[in-house]
């Protein structure tokens, strides 16, 4: 009898463990991999040092080039700039941004790479930052 | 074995069943008529010298006990001008507004000890004590002992503190104007016109200016004089003025003492220490009402927190609030 209450038990325990992994595979930042590959920057915000926006007027986002133009006010300080980019469904980005990025090195623009959801497509987007002209 | 534990367990479950069952009747209960006294601190935020320290302290005995005679405290830093013990005892009526009711003649402050001596019946009163912050307790701490007094030779005491005081200075409605008083000290926190500027060109650390330029947003900056003059247009810098500074922009940092708003935002000591803008630039444009800057003197002797409290566009002025910090 209690033999048989053990293997039962045993049974319902994988039983549940199978179907827990099937299900929701997760990455290495515990975030659920899914079956999504659309892959691509839906929207980008840059603040300044006082969490203010800097932009001039809307980002430029070229899904197919994988660029991002963006004109910040005259004046900006381009050392402390906070990137933040809104993504497609279940996609993050790489590397992550946790703090204030430096931008003053216009010719070498940063970049940041879109992982989509099943963690099989990647595409790096460019971010390119121009200076309001003084007048 | 097991029996005799599985007996025990229902025999303790059994005994905390009756006992939490068992029912006490309610008795209203007795108030004391000893003298007693309570005290709570009104003032939030950090104690920065020159402002106040408010406590209200409460003492009251039995009716028909007797009567309190007087009601004291003792600092230990004496109080600068401005302190004292209030002679009135405040209620609330049903309109929310405060209503005092005198209960003796107006507090004599001698050193560190402020008094009021009771002249009319009263067995209970809580009055509020205002502790201007002396200039010698910067830095320092300081406590307070409360007491009270009753006909019946009652006494009772109630400690408070120690508070610690902060290190910072404070400055405020400060009024910047372009062409004008355009040139300010950190070390003095003070502006100046170009002629007393040129005298102390040592201690000028930012530049004011109000610039209405089509297709950017320059409006009202504080520039250190030694930025790219890109960022000074129109400006000759007296003889001498020629010192840089870190100068950081924020947004929505509300100093209470600076703004004097509904916001419960303070900058202390602390964020003075653990301020890092060593890569922030020299300048500060399109400066607004609400907004305000971290700077840092070239030297690194000061840091600073300059809170705009309003911007007048025609009048081409900007009024500041100042909190600094001596590092070194």
């Amino acid at each position: 009898m209690k033999i048989l209450f053990k293997i039962s038990l045993a049974l319902l325990f994988l039983t549940f463990a199978n179907i827990s992994c099937d299900d929701y595979p997760i990455d290495e930042d515990g975030l659920l991999i899914t079956e999504r590959s659309e892959c691509y920057v839906s929207n980008f915000e840059l603040l300044g040092s006082d969490y203010q926006t800097v932009r001039t007027k809307a980002a430029v986002i070229d899904t197919l080039a994988q660029t991002i133009n963006v004109e910040v006010f005259w004046g900006t300080d381009l050392k402390k700039l906070w990137p933040q980019f809104s993504l497609v469904t279940d996609a993050k980005l790489d590397p992550k941004i946790t703090s204030f990025v430096d931008f003053s090195d216009l010719s070498n623009p940063k970049s940041w790479t879109v992982i989509a959801g099943n963690r099989v497509v990647k595409k790096t987007y460019t971010v390119y930052i121009t200076v309001q002209p003084k007048p | 074995m097991q029996r005799k534990y599985f007996n025990l367990i229902w025999g303790m479950a059994l005994v905390m069943l009756f006992a939490a069952c068992q029912e006490e009747e309610y008795a209203l209960p007795e108030a004391k008529t000893q003298l007693q006294n309570d005290c709570i601190k009104r003032t939030i935020g950090p104690h920065v010298a020159g402002l106040n320290l408010e406590f209200v302290y409460a003492a009251a005995l039995g009716h028909g006990q007797g009567k309190l005679t007087v009601m004291q405290v003792d600092a230990s830093i004496a109080g600068a001008a401005g302190t004292y013990l209030e002679h009135r005892s405040f209620h609330t009526n049903a309109s929310g507004n405060d209503v005092p009711v005198e209960i003796g003649n107006p507090s004599v402050t001698n050193g560190a000890k402020t008094e009021v001596t009771f002249t009319r019946d009263t067995v209970a009163a809580a009055l509020r004590y205002y502790y201007m912050i002396p200039e010698e307790a910067r830095g320092r701490t300081v406590s307070f002992t409360f007491s009270a007094k009753a006909s019946t030779g009652e006494t009772v005491t109630y400690s408070m503190g120690p508070y610690t005081i902060a290190k910072m200075e404070m400055k405020r409605d400060i009024v910047l104007s372009d062409n004008n008083l355009a040139y300010f000290s950190i070390a003095d926190m003070t502006a100046y016109n170009a002629t007393d500027a040129a005298g102390k060109a040592g201690n000028i650390d930012l530049v004011y200016l109000y610039r209405a330029i089509t297709g950017i947003n320059f409006n009202h900056a504080l520039v250190a004089p030694a930025a790219n003059a890109d960022y000074l247009p129109g400006i000759t810098l007296p003889s001498g003025v020629n010192k840089d500074a870190k100068v950081s922009r924020t947004w929505a940092l509300r100093d209470q003492h600076l703004a004097r708003l509904q916001y419960g935002i303070f900058v202390d000591d602390i964020d003075f220490e653990q301020l890092n803008i060593s890569d922030a630039p020299n300048y500060a444009i399109n400066l607004r009402a609400e907004s305000g800057a971290w700077v840092e003197t070239a030297d690194g002797k000061y840091r600073a927190y300059i809170y705009v409290n309003s911007v007048n566009n025609n009048a081409r002025t900007m009024t500041i609030s100042i909190k600094r910090y001596q590092v070194h």
